[in-house]
């Protein structure tokens, strides 16, 4: 019984230190873990104005550390927005709670087309924010030539060579990968993924980099020509920084994401969080919301008070076909982590 | 002679907030990973405490494309390459340290304590922020292009950004003030008459400095080593930042298997390889110290 002390001294510890977060988020108080930037301020202070409740938010920027985090245990959040593969992961490993989102007034705003999707049948874990797609954005002051294949990001003419960025994470870049060879998304076949793998080895010597952070200035100061990125960012940089970049319409397909309002088990304030999920779907909400994220919503917005529109956001209404990113089995998601392992060992 | 009244246990309890920390805040955690590199993985990260030694065999051994298990070195080069760009930041530092900790001990002492506070000065701003301003320094129409097309000898340049280059920079700027301190400290110590006596004795500028100042300048030349080195092979910022994260550092390599690859024991047992390493520097390096101490007793 010699690992006893160490036992009795780390319940001790995880002990204490639920005391103090339980402490810390006593009534009143909603700590909300989202996407970098993707929740309006204002929406959150209008929120805190008419429900008395302090709220929090904190940033992540891949669904790999929200579900770390979420794994490791006692993050004392009550709202996190996994996209939805990962929402099918949390459910599947019990860590997420069953706060029957599907009777809350909150999903009665919910477009039908997202409602009880595969990886929320019941519809009682997660109600859905936002939506869009990944593919890649190029600088047209660098770039002039055409965007309609994954071709151009995947195998680059002499034009684009050393001035592609790729992301830091292969959760999105593989399946793009696997819609322009036409291979399966979450493929267990592993000569499949040895074709991916030589794909991206061969495009490798022409990346200048493999990083999430700070895209919009690398693309939008030209400093690369195509970037991987997501529809609603370059649609921002586009009209808020009006930098001269377009989103490519590729025609093998777009890799789909949707993100949602999903409660952790044990959350401290279960009824805060939903009373915050109602306030977020609630019609004019939801349009701020969208004005501020631009995002596309999977919930109702008011059109007449929306500033996006096809004509001014063109990025919003692809084109081509979007296919929605799955949630791998272990064996599948093993030959991800071995195609990106060596492709930059 | 008076006796020291000496209560039993006194030492202990004295030393008991020492213990609590360290048991706390390093042997608890440490425990947990050495655990964690020795339970299964769980399907979607996590992990299960049934016991394994897999994902030490992983480290040298994986399942080939056509599903064999053969030796693989993909870990093993990550390894070597973290060791080795941390060797050579070592040295670079080493090299540009030294004259500028010689430089700021030459002057007078006012000038001096402002000088030491100027290389302290970074640290009282976030690591993110300073690495952050490299992109804006070596980026694409960043300071030193603008600088080099202002006085006409350029037109346009390839960016600096991203690459072996780039993270280097990042991490000598980083942790070249843990090089500058220690050798200042030591060159303080320095007994100017010793310097004088080797000229007195016709010992020429070079003589004087091979043969006088740097050993004893050595201990804080290897404090600073120790300092530099240790840190960068658990850099991350820099690799992502600066070296466009296009090949991994062990740092980079740790961070993915917590993350996308959900392999939570292999993540933790490569980070203790990385411990173990460190350690090994270390003891390596204590152990010759003891040495050396031990001969000159005896001479």
């Amino acid at each position: 019984m010699s690992t006893n002390p160490r036992i009795a001294s780390l319940i001790a510890a995880s002990a204490l230190s639920l005391v103090f977060s339980v402490s810390a988020h006593a009534e009143g108080k909603l700590s909300i873990y989202a996407w970098a930037d993707s929740i309006a301020p204002d929406v959150v202070a209008k929120f805190e104005k008419e429900s008395g409740i302090d709220v929090t938010v904190d940033a992540f920027s891949s669904n790999e550390d929200l579900l770390t985090k979420l794994q490791a245990g006692s993050a004392g959040y009550d709202i996190v927005t996994p996209s939805q593969h990962f929402v099918k992961i949390m459910v599947d490993s019990g860590l997420l709670e069953d706060f029957g989102a599907s009777s809350l007034p909150a999903y009665q705003q919910v477009l039908p087309e997202w409602q009880k999707q595969w990886w929320d049948p019941t519809g009682n874990y997660s109600v859905p924010m936002a939506f869009g797609n990944a593919g890649f954005t190029v600088n047209r002051d660098v770039y002039k030539g055409p965007v309609d294949s994954w071709k151009i990001y995947f195998e680059p003419s002499a034009e684009l060579q050393g001035k592609i960025a790729s992301l830091a994470q292969p959760d999105e870049v593989i399946p793009a990968a696997q819609n322009y060879l036409g291979i399966k998304y979450c493929s267990e076949d592993p000569q499949e993924m040895k074709r991916v793998l030589d794909l991206l080895v061969a495009q490798k010597p022409y990346v200048a980099a493999y990083s999430s952070d700070n895209i919009e200035n690398r693309i939008g100061s030209g400093e690369v020509a195509a970037h991987f990125w997501w529809d609603g960012n370059t649609m921002r940089v586009r009209r808020n920084d009006k930098a001269n970049v377009e989103y490519a319409m590729p025609k093998e397909g777009l890799v789909g994401w949707l993100d949602s309002y999903a409660v952790p088990k044990n959350a401290p304030n279960l009824e805060n969080a939903k009373k915050f999920i109602d306030f977020m779907t609630k019609i004019e909400n939801a349009t701020a919301q969208y004005n501020y994220y631009g995002h596309s919503s999977p919930v109702k917005i008011d059109e007449k008070e929306a500033i996006y529109t096809k004509e001014n956001a063109p990025e919003l209404f692809p084109t081509v076909p979007v296919k929605m990113g799955e949630a791998c089995s272990p064996a599948a998601q093993e030959l991800v982590t071995k195609v990106w392992t060596q492709l930059l060992q | 002679m008076t006796r020291r009244v000496k209560i039993p246990g006194w030492n202990v309890l004295g030393l008991l907030p020492t213990h609590v920390i360290m048991l706390l805040t390093l042997i608890i955690p440490v425990g947990i990973i050495i655990l964690v590199s020795f339970s299964t993985r769980g399907p979607y990260g996590g992990f299960e405490y049934v016991f394994t030694t897999a994902p030490y065999k992983q480290i040298l051994f994986n399942e080939g494309w056509t599903g064999e298990l053969e030796f693989n070195p993909q870990y093993l080069i990550v390894i070597a390459r973290t060791l080795l760009l941390s060797a050579i930041t070592t040295v670079i530092c080493l090299l540009l340290s030294f004259p500028v900790a010689y430089f700021i001990s030459l002057q007078k002492p006012s000038l001096k304590i402002a000088l030491i506070y100027l290389v302290t000065l970074p640290f009282w701003v976030s690591m993110i922020v300073r690495v952050y301003s490299w992109i804006i320094i070596l980026g694409k129409e960043g300071v030193i292009e603008k600088t080099l097309r202002a006085l006409g000898l350029i037109d346009s340049m390839d960016s600096l950004l991203f690459g072996d280059t780039a993270m280097l920079i990042g991490l000598v700027y980083s942790y070249i003030p843990l090089m500058i301190l220690p050798i200042f400290a030591s060159i303080e110590k320095l007994d100017p008459a010793l310097v004088e006596a080797s000229h007195d004795l016709y010992g020429s500028r070079l003589v004087t400095l091979r043969r006088v100042i740097l050993p004893l300048c050595q201990p804080g030349m290897l404090a600073g080593a120790i300092l530099v080195f240790v840190p960068c092979l658990g850099a991350v910022l820099e690799p992502t930042l600066l070296g466009g994260g296009k090949t991994m550092m062990m740092g980079n390599l740790i961070q993915l298997q917590f993350g996308a690859a959900r392999n939570w024991p292999l993540g933790a047992a490569i980070s203790l390889v990385l411990m173990a390493a460190v350690l090994i520097f270390l003891v390596a390096r204590g152990l010759r110290s003891v040495r050396k101490e031990t001969r000159e007793l005896t001479l």
